[in-house]
């Protein structure tokens, strides 16, 4: 824990706070809190509007200074960190050294636990961390409460169980099993058989959204509401099998790693991939994103992980010469990376992921899944001979909001929280790259005529109505067959009328835009010769 | 034709022929007046000019030459001429005339006079005999001479001569002075005039044109209003520009206790100042704070009164007396028709109706409906056919039966549609209850004081039930009644206390609440009490179903059995991985999925050797950019480390793979293939990448003839596609390339970013900009924030979110007050101090220091 990491002797040399330094700390964090910057107010025309905006922008300017001073004074801990001296390295630094060094407390949270048994294990942590589930390939299922250390519910479902997940609290959660997937109460009743999405490969939560979002062995994503039970999506990626999955926590965006070395991301309202990365050369190993959502870093079989900036989708930089079966982002930003009984921690230093620290275990131990546990130093592996959980200092969240993730919360708060999240919870089209612009002018968008085809395809449907329509029977004189083919002739050509004239139209609106283009790729000097229309 | 006397037809009374004025025609006063007043400030040069000549005319010019005008036609008086230019030779203006003798103008003159004289003396002399005056005022009148009528039209009043049209030879005070010269009186009004002419300051100018002086006014009156209107600029500007207006000054509600309201009474009627002289007698008062043996004394009846109230009681017992042997005596009679029509009568009479409710009723609703019919008809109101005749032919007036008719049925009219007072009646008694009505208005706890109010009301009813000892109401029968009445009014009465009870609790419940309190109100009250609990206990109910096992335990069961089935022992060995990857070989065959599988089954650790070099030189390689970023130890470092690293996976290979015996090593095409996987993978995607951008942006057709057309000759192959085809295919080929351009993976080769909108995402994006927005950047901007309480510091919340308008109910807005604004002042945000301390004591605790960690 990170406070009691700051008596470790390693880290010395602590700065005693200087005024301007806490200046720009509090700049800083204001900054932060003012979400980006306020429009150019010269720009605008309307005086009463300006002042408007003026007066607004200084209420949040207000707002930041008081929230970013809240968090410096008011925030009790402070974040963790290993600091070395000299020709030290922080990733020589074992476990074993940093567990002489820090509070019992902490301490605790340095153990193996060994289930030779059923083994690789999975791992999943509640949002608030305080909570953990193991999924044993073989079948076995523990939640346990990290806190005390105590296992509250353990079953064995008998069956493979490929990945666990927690729902939105640590009341029920969903195991992927050999058929299908699964949703347990906390007490380990099974409460729901999920047969819609067939044999489960990985499951993932949203939170804000309550989809349990899931990817079968065929390659196919499916998302379920949670409140109502209702598929909301179902779709076939068209890549393959896929075991690598990953959800975006800043936009709810799912990524799936393929095994072309692509990097898909969807969201429920499309069919279509809203994003296909061309990231590996091989088969990609696993995905994992940053909690700020700007950063993926991504790892293949040949031996690289990547970092990417999802804002540009540029590669940032690349990491040779290991291969992680498992990568995962701590809330403070560190990326851990498991091979074989292998765990890398990589920090940012200036911008650049290096080595920060590394954990290897006993030999013959082969990592499964890393995962930092929220709002602890803590590093979760789940590996083939049970589970582990070691210190990394600086990885979690030092102070928890407890409105968003509470460790401590009681079970009327938990309540009270649910009842809250369900009214707070997200309907699935607000999942989109940048959900910053939700509220925002809709983008402009192409007019996007019906073509051609579209359009015969139409006509050809109504006419086919038309002639399909049964005829009435009537009366003696007035039912000739000659009388009965006009009338469908008719009705034929009157189907063909409602579809006049497109061709002039097009032809109309394609000279227009001759003139347009004409005018648009004219070099700037000879711009003023063009034809206006 | 200069030269020729003129004297004006108007028939002024004139007098000597030597004084009189020949200077132009005599017009009427009014017109002098309006031309003189038009020319005089205009050019007073004029008026000197015109003095001189009237000095030399009084000289004794007594001539006057006839100046002749611009001709008729070129005056263009009445444009009854057509207009034409003149080019007679115009004589200069200051040609003199010469007074050449003429031959006419001697002749005609003396031939004129001599023929007149005798005839003007005897007519002055019959004159004179006539009216007794001297002949010399009629001398002037008389001599009428020959007139030359130039003009074609007799000069008046409404047509005066050129000249004057012209502004030249105008009359002034003068000419009309100098007749009356010698006559008494005449040097009283030269002087005045003389004096009026000297005082500048009176003299009163023309006013200006109409629209001139208007626009004058409207100068004056903006520079007045701008002068009024720009003090408060400040004070709109600051409102508008503030960011909320409040109107939530406190409000002084006046007393709030009795005795605050019982201290500022001030005696206004008779009866309270009588009162008032009473109980602040000095003499009681002093006698009260003595003892209170001086009050007895005090309180002694004088004798008057005594005797007064003896004789009063006499009288009353008297009366009695009288109606009991009165009735005693109509008891005795025996006959039934003077019963029965003296019951009928007593039923019909108002006292009948007192007595029995559904008669009073009966009798309400019949006077009722006369009223309505009365409004409706106004049969009373003298609109009938009678009523008029008699009115028209006066004989109301004549007679007094008839007036006394008319009167009755107005008066009729009167009662019928007078609007029914209620049971209160009396002046006094109105207004207190409207007084009462204002200040309950003004009141907040309305509904309370209402009950209140009604309590007593029905209190007092209750008690002031006494049977009055006098009158027809103290007879037996009646007394009787009265009591059987009171008795029922007062259980109303009692029932009535008993809700207002009930109200005044539930009131004091909900006295926050403005709206009055419903029987209604009440009732909801309770049903939301009990509704949670409903809830709850379904709640309750739906945890515990799902809790229980009655429900899941037969779909447990078969579950059960399910995975019994499924695994079954042959399974159970640990093969799982086998299967599983078998079934992915089987589903994709792949190099991809070939090579997966041999991870996974951990059988490329066989070929450690050559993997190992493959490695080593990977290392090498890449060493390259790493050193860049690390120093040359921390490289080294590294590279043992990778190695290291790289041995210890390889124990855990062997270690891992201890229990499987049986791999192949494999081919070295397939190590080949392997090594150069991402090659096509590569290509694969640029594949990908093109169909998707023909998906989302189509291709163009290619301009193709239908077979067999322009198929015909040589000629026309060789022609090929008209050429207007081939320039629209390549104009949209433009287009698609333009707009694969613009498109954001465009630059970015490894990057599919589709551009599909999404229909169900359209709806949380605005198609238009809210209002007072004009640019889209600013709006999104401003957007940025979010202003809920999770998202900010709990004192800046309120703040957010405040509206344009604070205002507390009841509060009358007035007017804005006038009220020296420094315009350098930034608006005041902090003005509703008390307001705000009041609504985050609300808040306190809940979110203090609260802010959202991400």
């Amino acid at each position: 824990m990170e406070v009691a990491l700051e008596d470790n002797n390693l880290m010395e040399n602590i700065l005693p706070p200087d005024e301007q330094e806490i200046d720009v700390e509090l700049e800083a964090k204001e900054k932060k809190y003012l979400r980006g910057e306020g429009a150019n107010l010269e720009s605008l025309k309307d005086k009463k509007l300006k002042t408007q905006l003026a007066s607004r922008e200084k209420l949040y300017g207000k707002s930041a200074k008081a929230a970013a001073k809240i968090e410096k004074w008011l925030l009790p801990a402070s974040a963790g960190y290993l600091e070395t001296d000299g020709l030290e390295k922080t990733w020589r630094i074992k476990q074993t050294d940093i567990a002489k060094e820090v509070d019992i407390l902490s301490s605790r949270n340095q153990y193996d636990i060994v289930l030779p048994d059923f083994g690789p294990y999975k791992l999943d942590f509640t949002a608030s961390g305080r909570h953990m589930l193991a999924g044993g390939r073989k079948g076995h299922l523990a939640l346990v409460d990290m806190m005390n250390m105590n296992l509250i519910r353990e079953i064995h479902v008998r069956e493979t169980v490929r990945d666990v997940a927690f729902l939105h609290n640590d009341q029920f959660f969903a195991a992927a099993q050999k058929k299908y997937a699964y949703i347990y109460g906390r007490d380990g009743t099974e409460l729901h058989c999920l047969k819609e999405r067939g044999p489960v490969a990985r499951l993932r939560f949203l939170k804000n959204h309550f989809l349990l979002a899931s990817v079968n062995k065929i390659g196919q994503l499916h998302y379920q509401d949670v409140t109502y039970g209702d598929m909301v999506a179902s779709i076939r990626t068209g890549k393959g099998r896929t075991d690598v999955m990953e959800v975006n926590p800043y936009n709810g965006v799912v990524a799936l790693g393929h095994s072309g070395g692509t990097v898909t991301m969807w969201k429920p309202t499309s069919q279509a991939p809203l994003v296909q990365m061309q990231c590996h050369p091989g088969p990609v190993s696993s995905v994992a994103f940053h909690p700020n959502g700007h950063l993926m870093a991504t790892s293949g079989k040949e031996r690289k992980v990547k970092i990417w900036d999802l804002r540009k989708f540029e590669e940032v930089q690349t990491i040779h010469g290991f291969h992680a079966k498992t990568l995962s982002f701590s809330q403070k930003g560190l990326l851990a990376a498991g091979t074989g009984s292998f765990v890398q921690v990589l920090g940012d230093g200036s911008g650049n992921y290096s080595r920060y620290m590394s954990h290897s275990m006993v030999k013959g131990y082969q990592v499964e899944k890393v995962m930092f546990r929220p709002y602890e130093d803590v590093l979760g592996i789940g590996h083939s001979m049970g589970w582990s959980s070691v210190l990394i200092p600086g990885s979690g969240e030092p102070n928890f909001d407890s409105w968003v993730a509470n460790p401590f919360e009681t079970s009327k708060q938990r309540r009270e929280k649910e009842v809250h999240l369900l009214l707070d919870k997200l309907p699935p089209e607000t999942i989109m790259l940048d959900p910053s612009k939700i509220g925002a002018m809709r983008p402009s968008r192409r007019k996007d005529k019906p073509t051609r085809g579209e359009i015969e395809a139409e006509k050809e449907v109504a006419v086919e109505a038309a002639k399909g329509v049964e005829m009435k029977k009537k009366t003696k004189g007035r039912n000739k067959p000659s009388k009965r083919t006009k009338k469908k002739k008719e009705m034929v050509e009157n189907a063909k009328k409602t579809f006049p004239g497109e061709e002039q139209g097009n032809v109309a609106g394609k000279k227009r835009r001759i003139g347009e283009v004409d005018a648009a790729e004219l070099p700037a000097s000879l711009k003023r010769f063009a034809r206006k229309n | 034709m200069g030269g020729l006397k003129r004297k004006s037809s108007s028939s002024a009374k004139s007098v000597a022929k030597s004084k009189k004025k020949k200077k132009g025609p005599h017009l009427p006063n009014s017109i002098l007046k309006v031309i003189a007043d038009q020319k005089r400030p205009l050019n007073s040069d004029e008026e000197e000019e015109e003095d001189e000549i009237d000095s030399d005319d009084e000289h004794g010019g007594d001539l006057y030459e006839y100046e002749e005008g611009v001709p008729e036609e070129e005056s263009r008086k009445n444009n009854r001429y057509d207009r034409h230019d003149n080019y007679d030779y115009e004589l200069p203006d200051d040609f003199e005339d010469e007074n050449v003798e003429s031959e006419d103008d001697d002749f005609d003159g003396g031939n004129s006079e001599n023929d007149d004289d005798d005839d003007d003396d005897r007519h002055t002399r019959m004159l004179q005999s006539l009216t007794g005056m001297p002949s010399a005022a009629f001398q002037g009148e008389s001599k009428s001479k020959p007139v030359l009528f130039t003009e074609a039209y007799p000069e008046g009043e409404f047509n005066p001569t050129r000249d004057v049209l012209e502004g030249k030879n105008v009359l002034t005070e003068e000419d009309f002075l100098a007749p009356l010269e010698g006559k008494p009186g005449y040097h009283k009004t030269s002087k005045q005039i003389a004096r009026m002419r000297k005082d500048t300051k009176h003299v009163v100018h023309a006013p200006l044109p109409k629209p001139q002086r208007e626009r004058l006014e409207r100068k004056a009156v903006i520079g007045l209003v701008d002068g009024e209107f720009s003090k408060w600029v400040h004070l709109v500007k600051k409102n508008r520009e503030a960011p909320t207006v409040y109107f939530n000054q406190e409000v002084d509600l006046g007393y709030s206790t009795v005795g605050a309201i019982a201290s500022e009474f001030q005696p206004r009627t008779e009866f309270e100042k009588k009162m008032a002289s009473l109980l602040n007698d000095s003499e009681v008062s002093e006698a009260h704070r003595d003892d209170g043996a001086r009050l007895l004394e005090l309180n002694e009846v004088s004798m008057e009164d005594h005797i007064k109230k003896r004789d009063h009681i006499a009288k009353i017992r008297n009366l009695l007396f009288r109606h009991e042997a009165k009735s005693k005596r109509i008891k005795k009679i025996k006959s039934k028709t003077y019963h029965r029509l003296k019951n009928k009568d007593l039923k019909k009479s108002s006292l009948g109706a007192l007595m029995d409710p559904e008669m009073a009723k009966e009798e309400a609703m019949r006077q009722e409906a006369k009223r309505v019919e009365e409004r409706l008809t106004l049969k009373h109101r003298n609109t009938g056919k009678w009523a008029k005749r008699m009115v028209r032919l006066g004989l109301n007036a004549k007679y007094d039966a008839t007036r006394a008719a008319i009167a009755e049925q107005l008066q009729m009219n009167a009662n019928l549609s007078r609007k029914m007072h209620s049971m209160g009646d009396g002046s006094s008694s109105d207004e207190s209850d409207d007084e009462e009505g204002l200040n309950d208005g003004s009141d907040e706890d309305t509904p309370s004081r209402l009950i209140a109010k009604a309590k007593e009301k029905t209190l007092k009813t209750m008690e002031d039930d006494e049977v009055p000892n006098a009158g027809l109401m103290s007879l037996p029968f009646m007394a009787r009644a009265m009591k059987k009445k009171n008795e029922e009014a007062n259980e109303e009465a009692k029932r009535a206390l008993e809700e207002y009870e009930e109200w005044e609790n539930s009131g004091g419940e909900n006295s926050k609440k403005p709206v009055s309190v419903s029987g209604r109100r009440v009732f909801g009250a309770t049903a939301k009490v009990e509704a949670p609990k409903e809830s709850k206990k379904d709640s309750d109910n739906f945890y515990d179903n799902s809790d229980s096992d009655n429900d899941m335990a037969g779909v447990e069961d078969n579950d059960m059995e399910d995975v019994r089935d499924n695994a079954s022992p042959a399974r159970n060995t640990g093969t799982i991985t086998e299967t599983e990857f078998d079934d992915a070989a089987g589903n994709q065959a792949s190099k991809t999925t070939f090579d997966v599988a041999m991870f996974a089954s951990g059988s490329w650790k066989k070929m450690t050797s050559c993997k190992n070099t493959e490695s080593k030189k990977e290392s090498k390689k890449t060493r390259a950019p790493i050193s860049q970023s690390q120093d040359k130890k921390g490289s080294r470092d590294e590279e043992s480390e990778d190695s290291e690293s790289e041995a210890e996976e390889m124990v855990d290979g062997v270690l891992a793979s201890a229990s499987k015996e049986t791999f192949e090593i494999p081919s070295q095409a397939e190590l080949i293939n392997r090594a150069f996987a991402g090659d096509d993978v590569l290509d694969e995607f640029e594949k990908d990448k093109e169909e998707v951008l023909n998906q989302e942006v189509p291709k163009p057709e290619k301009p193709v003839l239908l077979p067999g057309w322009g198929d015909w000759s040589n000629v026309q192959r060789k022609r090929g596609i008209s050429k207007r085809m081939v320039m629209e295919h390549e104009a949209e080929e433009k287009e698609r390339k333009q707009k694969l351009k613009t498109r954001k993976d465009a630059r970015l080769k490894h990057v599919i970013i589709s551009e599909k909108v999404d229909k169900r995402a359209e709806k949380l994006h605005t198609t238009t900009l809210p209002f007072p927005h004009t640019s889209k950047e600013a709006f999104e901007h401003s957007m940025r924030m979010p202003i809920g309480p999770e998202f900010n510091p709990s004192t800046v919340v309120s703040e957010l979110n405040r509206p344009e308008v604070v205002k507390k109910t009841g509060v009358i807005i007035k007017p804005v007050k006038f009220e020296e604004v420094n315009p350098n002042d930034e608006v005041d945000d902090e003005h509703p101090r008390n307001h705000q301390k009041q609504r985050s004591k609300k808040k306190t605790g809940k979110r203090q220091g609260k802010v959202k960690s991400k």
